[in-house]
């Protein structure tokens, strides 16, 4: 059985260069493909950075009533920074706005009226790091609906823009790589068909000579997992290579970072191995 | 070891063969003759089972058409050595890899299968081609190589379909001359030939087929 396991696994090799033109056409059709994918991908895992930053600067100003305590404004600003939305929560209180007031008009508001006339305040930012589009409405509600809370500001009309807009762009990336993904798998299982095409002699002699459509099968199979792992690796590597080159010219430009991680080389290659099998294996039950 | 029980065939505009009963014991040296068209080929491919009868069933090495699961017909093909007259060599693997192919088939050892594969191209005189190609061979050299593929997984019965069909007369001889070797060491041959000066006075059986019928047995 190892014995024939062997064979099988050295035929499919050997089958590379025996069908050198067919399989360098496949392995181009990989690459370009899963060089593609390896784009989006890229382009889909470093989105959060812009989103990231835009999403720091969003801002909700939450204004308590005037007649809250600063004691009641804590409790109120500890509730806000237990909700899971949140990431922290930067208190104002009276005598903060007082001075805030000073800082931007020169003029002492207490002094001015003989009382304090501005109320207390929190900043509150939102968690940054989901690749889910952020709904500030529910937030916005629950927050207005604590007791001592007055007004809540925040600028809802671009946000929303922003998250919707970043939202198309994942879906987008989605449906792309997806279509780009049954291409391949269409294109490399015409190729692969091609191969057989040209090998059905070989096929008909082997099946003469008593092999099961298994042994005739597995070496194809395999022929096309290789070719879809050599086009992977060139992907890869190519990739690998502009990244290197772009997070070299980049931060002269921007402060970004093109991040790659070993989990994408992993999915690369898983992604080739299925486009590779389920490939062949269409294209070879089609002439067994 | 190969037996035919009232075996019709047809093809979808003519027949292929009909009520064809025949059987060919286990050590037995029998030729198919017949013209062009008569179904000599159509017997052929009834006993390696590529067709299944309409009528009847063809029994081979006790395996019997009429039972056998599609998925089992690897099986007897192992049982059978076929010699073709185009040689059915595959040209993008050498001498060796040809033959070695059946045995690989069966998961043989890799030292067994050098060894059985040496010997048998040892026995038919073409060891020193072992490294080459089938298209460097001359059509005799490459008939032998055909020969060696089917006789080095030791089968039951060799099914040589016109084999002398592309050799000059010498090789032509020649080749018979190994079959019937090969028969003396107690493997059943059965050969399909259109040569009749070729295959006469050599005490074996001759089947003759007229369109699609046994005629002389």
């Amino acid at each position: 059985m190892i014995d024939k396991i062997s064979f099988l696994l050295i035929e499919g090799f050997r089958n590379l260069w025996r069908h050198k033109l067919t399989a360098s056409t496949s392995i181009f059709s990989v690459f370009l493909t899963l060089f593609l994918i390896g784009i989006l991908i890229i382009v889909g895992q470093n989105s959060h950075y812009p989103i990231e930053y835009f999403r720091s600067k969003y801002k909700i100003e939450v204004f308590f009533n005037n007649d809250t305590s600063d004691a009641q404004e804590k409790i109120i600003i500890e509730k806000i920074r237990e909700l899971p939305e949140v990431r922290s929560v930067t208190p104002i209180t009276k005598k903060d706005a007082v001075r805030i007031f000073k800082d931007q008009f020169g003029e002492d508001v207490v002094k001015m009226l003989g009382y304090n006339p501005l109320p207390g305040s929190a900043v509150v930012n939102i968690n940054k790091d989901s690749f889910e589009q952020v709904n500030l409405e529910p937030l916005i509600e629950e927050i207005q609906s604590l007791n001592g809370v007055d007004i809540v500001r925040y600028q809802g009309r671009l946000i929303s823009r922003l998250e919707r807009f970043y939202q198309m762009m994942i879906n987008l990336l989605k449906i792309s790589t997806g279509m780009i993904l049954l291409v391949s798998i269409v294109v490399i299982s015409n190729t692969i068909k091609l191969t057989i095409y040209t090998c059905r002699e070989l096929i008909k002699t082997l099946q003469l000579l008593g092999a099961t459509k298994m042994f005739i099968k597995v070496p194809f199979i395999l022929e096309g997992i290789f070719q879809s792992i050599i086009g992977a690796s060139l992907a890869f590597f190519t990739i690998f290579g502009l990244m290197k080159v772009g997070n070299h010219y980049l931060p002269q430009l921007v402060t970004l970072r093109i991040q790659l991680d070993l989990y994408f080389g992993i999915g690369l290659l898983i992604i080739s191995v299925v486009i590779g099998f389920i490939g062949s294996y269409r294209a070879v039950s089609k002439f067994l | 070891m190969i037996a035919f029980n009232d075996v019709s065939y047809f093809f979808s505009k003519e027949i292929g063969v009909k009520d064809v009963s025949f059987e060919i014991s286990h050590d037995e040296f029998a030729f198919l003759i017949g013209p062009t068209g008569s179904g000599k080929t159509t017997i052929m491919r009834l006993i390696y089972m590529d067709l299944m009868p309409d009528e009847g069933f063809v029994t081979v090495g006790g395996i019997s058409s009429n039972k056998i699961k599609k998925r089992k017909i690897p099986m007897v093909r192992r049982k059978i050595g076929m010699v073709f007259q185009d040689y059915h060599l595959l040209s993008d693997r050498n001498i060796f890899e040809n033959v070695a192919l059946p045995l690989h088939m069966v998961g043989i050892r890799r030292d067994e299968v050098r060894e059985r594969v040496m010997n048998m191209l040892n026995e038919l005189d073409i060891e020193e081609k072992e490294k080459k190609k089938p298209f460097e061979l001359s059509g005799g050299e490459q008939q032998r190589v055909c020969i060696a593929r089917a006789l080095v997984k030791e089968p039951e019965v060799i099914l040589a379909d016109e084999p002398t069909g592309n050799l000059d007369p010498v090789a032509a001889h020649d080749l018979i001359k190994l079959l019937e070797n090969v028969n003396n060491e107690g493997t059943a041959v059965f050969m399909v030939s259109h040569n009749y000066n070729l295959i006469k006075n050599r005490g074996h059986r001759i089947l003759e087929i007229q369109m699609g019928e046994i005629q002389n047995q």
